[in-house]
């Protein structure tokens, strides 16, 4: 009978925290079907007449809709050349470099320490100064000091797991170092490489403080979405849930992807 | 191609431009800081050490600066109990993989969401008139709380949303950390009789030690990019009860008459501060870990 109910109270809790987990994003999904009326009652309202007015009414934005394309164009190209640039960095970072690799590492670590105010205040002059002020190319240049980072970071790991043999019984083929990189290494670690992309893709997606310093007109989407509570008098909840919505989406998406991530990395052995 | 071109090729370009943006930005940041230039006008002179000294008569840069220190504090320690405390439970009477994905589903997704998304989640859940958690708070006659507008309350409330990404997301790494570890001074223990929490503090945790100060690291460095969370939900405000470094330094560089001078000179001073303090904890976390 004890057991019984410990069981039940633990099932409970576990209940509670899922909801805790879920329950404040599924809250915000429906204030995005619901019209104001449905919003600002005193007993939140569970069944309502869903509406699609919200979705519409931000679709319809023109600077909304600016700071999604934006957002779309910064995002892929910085997360691309950051690619580009990072992964062989990487792979030469976790093969050929014994001596000073781990210091060239702890460098771009170090990146990370860098408060991103003290990288957007002087970079506001530089770029009005240079005439890159509110421009998707500055935005795109400050944002690969992120990407490229983030991709050498969690690039090395996934290099140091592809098996030496294989690596080694090419190089005795004759193939150089570029061919070993392009046709076997990077093929074997394509599938931890990608989850890096995802995880620098969302970095970036999510970023606020640099796109809201060194952009105006030129801003992402969460700029936009961050200034929405200043239009009008009366807060449309209905448009900021929805608009919130649009800002979650692309990196839920991945999710399952992430797990993967994880997963290898905590398999690989912590550190 | 011979190996060393292969080498030079491919890390010069990536790491020449890391390198490049990291000093502009730093000795831009040092250049202003001695000048007095604003974004009104473009003339500026050399100041020296004007702007430092200036700071040092701040109260408002020693409340940021104390603003900042306890969200760290919270921030950091909050997640951590949080995920140990969870981790645990999970790990104890969650046993099956299925559910244990699913819960670690659950918990993974507050952290994906972007910042200024949580941000408005919250205080739409905050609200003190439309706020579900007022109204559950209502239920049991307790309200409404003004959980963003009232100074007390308000950076613990935020911080509340930081621990709701952070906590859930260490909970699930933790949760695969104790899984990968070995049974048997578990099953050992178990036979001498040690109770579960005892199993866990004497045993499982202290096997994890590394992992957790990294955790705790990579936390701390996280928490400094507050921003986003911060400037959405209070905007610094009430007062300057929730205004932390980076958001005084922006209110000041960008907001306020663009003194990106004076900012400067925070941003530099902050700098110096978390290379400081995280080489210090690096250092110090390496040998206790080992």
């Amino acid at each position: 009978m004890g057991k019984l109910i410990s069981t039940t109270l633990t099932r409970a809790l576990l209940g509670l925290l899922i909801i805790v987990a879920l329950g404040p994003i599924l809250w915000t999904v429906l204030g995005a079907f619901k019209e104001l009326r449905d919003i600002v009652t005193p007993v939140p309202k569970l069944i309502f007449e869903p509406t699609l007015d919200n979705f519409a009414t931000i679709l319809r934005n023109p600077t909304i809709r600016d700071g999604l394309l934006h957002s779309v164009i910064v995002v892929s190209a910085s997360v691309l050349v950051g690619a580009v640039l990072g992964i062989p960095a990487a792979h030469t970072l976790a093969r050929h470099a014994r001596r000073w690799g781990d210091d060239v590492q702890f460098f771009v670590l170090s990146l990370r320490f860098m408060p991103p105010v003290a990288i957007a205040i002087p970079f506001i002059v530089i770029y009005l100064d240079l005439g890159i002020y509110d421009t998707l190319f500055g935005l795109i240049l400050v944002y690969l000091i992120t990407t490229i980072s983030t991709v050498i970071w969690l690039a090395v790991p996934a290099f140091e797991r592809v098996p030496h043999d294989i690596e080694e019984a090419a190089a005795m083929e004759g193939c150089g170092p570029a061919e070993v990189f392009w046709r076997f290494s990077l093929p074997l670690a394509a599938p931890s490489l990608f989850g890096a992309l995802v995880f620098t893709f969302v970095l970036v997606w999510n970023e606020l403080l640099l796109a809201l310093t060194l952009a105006a007109q030129n801003a992402t989407l969460p700029v936009v979405a961050a200034s929405i509570t200043s239009l009008g008098k009366e807060v449309p909840w209905g448009v900021i849930n929805a608009a919130t919505v649009l800002l979650v989406l692309p990196p839920l998406v991945f999710i399952g992807l992430l797990m993967g991530l994880l997963n290898t990395m905590v398999r690989s052995g912590p550190k | 191609m011979t190996r060393k071109r292969f080498v030079i090729l491919s890390l010069v370009p990536a790491i020449g431009l890391l390198a490049t943006l990291a000093v502009v930005s730093i000795a831009g940041a040092v250049w202003f800081a001695l000048m007095n230039r604003t974004l009104r006008s473009p003339d500026y002179d050399f100041v020296g050490a004007y702007n430092f000294l200036r700071l040092l008569r701040d109260h408002r840069f020693f409340n940021a600066l104390e603003i900042s220190a306890i969200w760290e504090l919270v921030t950091v320690t909050g997640t951590l109990v949080v995920a140990v405390l969870l981790a645990v439970l999970i790990f104890e009477t969650v046993k099956k993989p299925l559910w244990r994905n699913l819960i670690s589903f659950a918990f993974l997704v507050p952290v994906l969401l972007p910042r200024v998304a949580a941000a408005f989640i919250w205080r739409f859940l905050y609200s003190p008139s439309l706020g579900a958690i007022n109204y559950l708070l209502s239920l049991v006659g307790i309200g409404p709380v003004e959980f963003l507008a009232d100074p007390s309350l308000a950076l613990v409330s935020v911080a509340i949303v930081d621990i709701w990404q952070w906590g859930l997301f260490f909970t699930v790494i933790l949760l695969k950390l104790m899984e990968t570890l070995p049974r048997d001074p578990i099953e050992a223990a178990k036979l001498d009789n040690a109770r579960t929490w005892e199993i866990h503090a004497y045993i499982t945790l202290p096997m994890l030690k590394g992992p957790l100060i990294s955790l705790a690291l990579v936390k701390a460095v996280e928490s400094l990019r507050s921003f986003d969370l911060i400037f959405v939900m209070t905007g610094g405000g009430p007062g300057t009860a929730t205004e932390t470094l980076d958001l005084y330094a922006y209110q000041m560089g960008i907001n306020m008459g663009g003194r990106i001078s004076y900012a400067s000179a925070m941003s530099i001073l902050l700098l110096i501060v978390t290379t400081v303090a995280f080489t210090i904890i690096w250092k110090a976390g390496k040998k206790w870990a080992n």
